[in-house]
């Protein structure tokens, strides 16, 4: 049976491209390939509706991550879309008939293996083929505690998944790496990337602003949209924020755990300190979404009311604009 | 949040334990896995109840005759015109006029074939206008 590092991951992009490298021999933690990939993100995009609720992402798009880390100098990524299903599905077969683990972007909903509550049509997710056994794909989907298989049909069907970001069959590998990877400027790359959309962003519904907005509108919910669907929207939130594949605390402790490592290699106590305080506004992420979560379920205490998380979610402005206020100045020392 | 805040709730990973990032006694990160945080629980099962009201609703007004099956099927699989168009390769118009019973009856095999494969089910189920589940909810 073809061999293949599984690690489970927190999320899955990153998640991929730490066990695609690892795999070629360059190891690589997934919370390092999240941060030097730019992973982190805010936005608030009320005009792009998901089953007729508004967009909330904690993360940089979908893809955002791989392109990040196929531009590093030596790094050569080859990428490739499809519209023809069965030839999607020949060029994968080929590769792994070579034996190359290659990297696959999906839709959950069509995926047999994952458990029945998280089948959306969620477009964006990604997983690593490694081998083919009569009609089963061999799967490391890094979201899983262990490998798994999918017959080929459904497969198939997830490559080719209709709707919002549909992959259309896009698969990946690496086909130029360097020794080694020098970690220093990569981090402070990262950084920087995350910083100038967390901060200098011109459209106040990302980043920072975004966060300020997001909390504005959230406290006029019950008032615009009645009870039930301000619960609905509110509960929506915490999905993004929360469910698989975020790591908790909308990707913020996955954010911090990278911080921290950069500040062991770069030997920086700052990091550290970022780091801290990152961990922190991850925890003022859950106090709002623990809070959301019982004014769903109707079992709100008396002080749980939307201002009370519109504040919340206001805290987490003023501590991340701190944060990466201090990231930039940094960044910018190190260049 | 206490675990215990629901015993009853089926956890969302079937109790599978994903990893998240939390740090130790020590202050550093670790990557540990874990049962899902309860409050995501909380939140996966509203979205659930919803898309189950939406099929109840659905299932009613193909009793009374307002709409064709396909409107069960395209909802019970998370479905709108929108996507289920996309997925069977049609325009949204020619989709919204599936779901009239009348103009359903009258549907070419073809078209009856297209959508049976989307939703695994047989083109007898969709003629006879049987509610299989969908597609998630099957062996």
């Amino acid at each position: 049976m073809p061999d293949f590092p599984h690690h489970q991951s927190a999320h899955c992009e990153s998640g991929v491209a730490a066990n695609l490298l690892t795999h070629r021999g360059i190891k690589i933690s997934e919370a390092m390939a999240f941060g030097i990939g730019g992973g982190l993100f805010f936005g608030y995009l009320p005009f792009i509706r998901i089953n007729g609720l508004p967009l909330v992402t904690y993360r940089a798009a979908a893809g955002h991550i791989l392109r990040q880390i196929a531009s590093i100098p030596g790094v050569r990524l080859y990428q490739k879309k499809f519209r023809n299903r069965e030839e999607a599905m020949a060029e994968l077969d080929m590769a792994l008939a070579s034996s190359i683990p290659v990297g696959l972007q999906t839709g959950v909903f069509w995926l047999p293996y994952f458990p029945k509550a998280m089948r959306f049509h969620f477009n964006a997710h990604n997983l690593v083929v490694y081998g083919k056994e009569g009609n089963e794909y061999l799967i490391s989907d890094p979201v899983f505690p262990n490998p798994v298989r999918c017959p080929a049909d459904d497969l198939a069907r997830a490559r080719f998944a209709s709707g919002a970001l549909a992959p259309k069959g896009k698969m990946y590998y690496f086909t130029a790496l360097p020794a080694k990877l020098e970690h220093g400027p990569l981090i402070v790359r990262g950084i920087q990337s995350v910083c100038r959309l967390m901060l200098d962003t011109p459209i106040p519904l990302i980043g920072v602003r975004g966060m300020r907005f997001l909390a504005r509108r959230l406290s006029k919910w019950p008032r615009r949209l009645g009870r039930e669907r301000a619960d609905l929207h509110l509960g929506h939130v915490v999905r993004m924020q929360e469910e698989i594949g975020t790591g908790g605390g909308g990707f913020r402790f996955m954010y911090a755990a990278f911080l921290q490592e950069s500040a062991e290699i770069m030997q920086e106590e700052l990091l550290h300190d970022c780091s801290a305080s990152l961990t922190t506004a991850g925890d003022t992420w859950r106090e709002f979404a623990a809070m959301a979560a019982r004014v769903c379920k109707g079992r709100a205490r008396p002080d749980d009311t939307y201002a009370a998380m519109a504040g919340s979610i206001d805290r987490c402005a003023d501590l991340e604009k701190k944060i990466f206020i201090a990231l930039k100045q940094w960044a910018k020392r190190q260049a | 949040m206490t675990t215990a805040d629901h015993p009853l709730d089926e956890d969302i990973t079937e109790g599978q334990k994903i990893v998240s990032y939390s740090v130790n006694r020590q202050g550093e990160y670790e990557l540990v896995p874990e049962f899902i945080w309860q409050p995501v629980n909380v939140v996966n099962h509203q979205a659930w109840r919803e898309i189950e009201k939406k099929i109840a609703r659905s299932r009613q007004k193909i009793l009374a005759g307002q709409v064709s099956c396909l409107h069960y099927y395209m909802t019970a699989n998370q479905m709108d015109p929108a996507l289920l168009a996309q997925y069977t390769g049609q325009s949204r118009w020619k989709v919204l006029m599936h779901l009239v019973p009348f103009i359903f009856k009258r549907l070419s095999l073809d078209t009856l074939r297209s959508y049976a494969q989307l939703f695994r089910i047989s083109v007898d189920d969709l003629s006879k206008g049987r509610l299989e589940p969908p597609v998630y909810n099957r062996k």
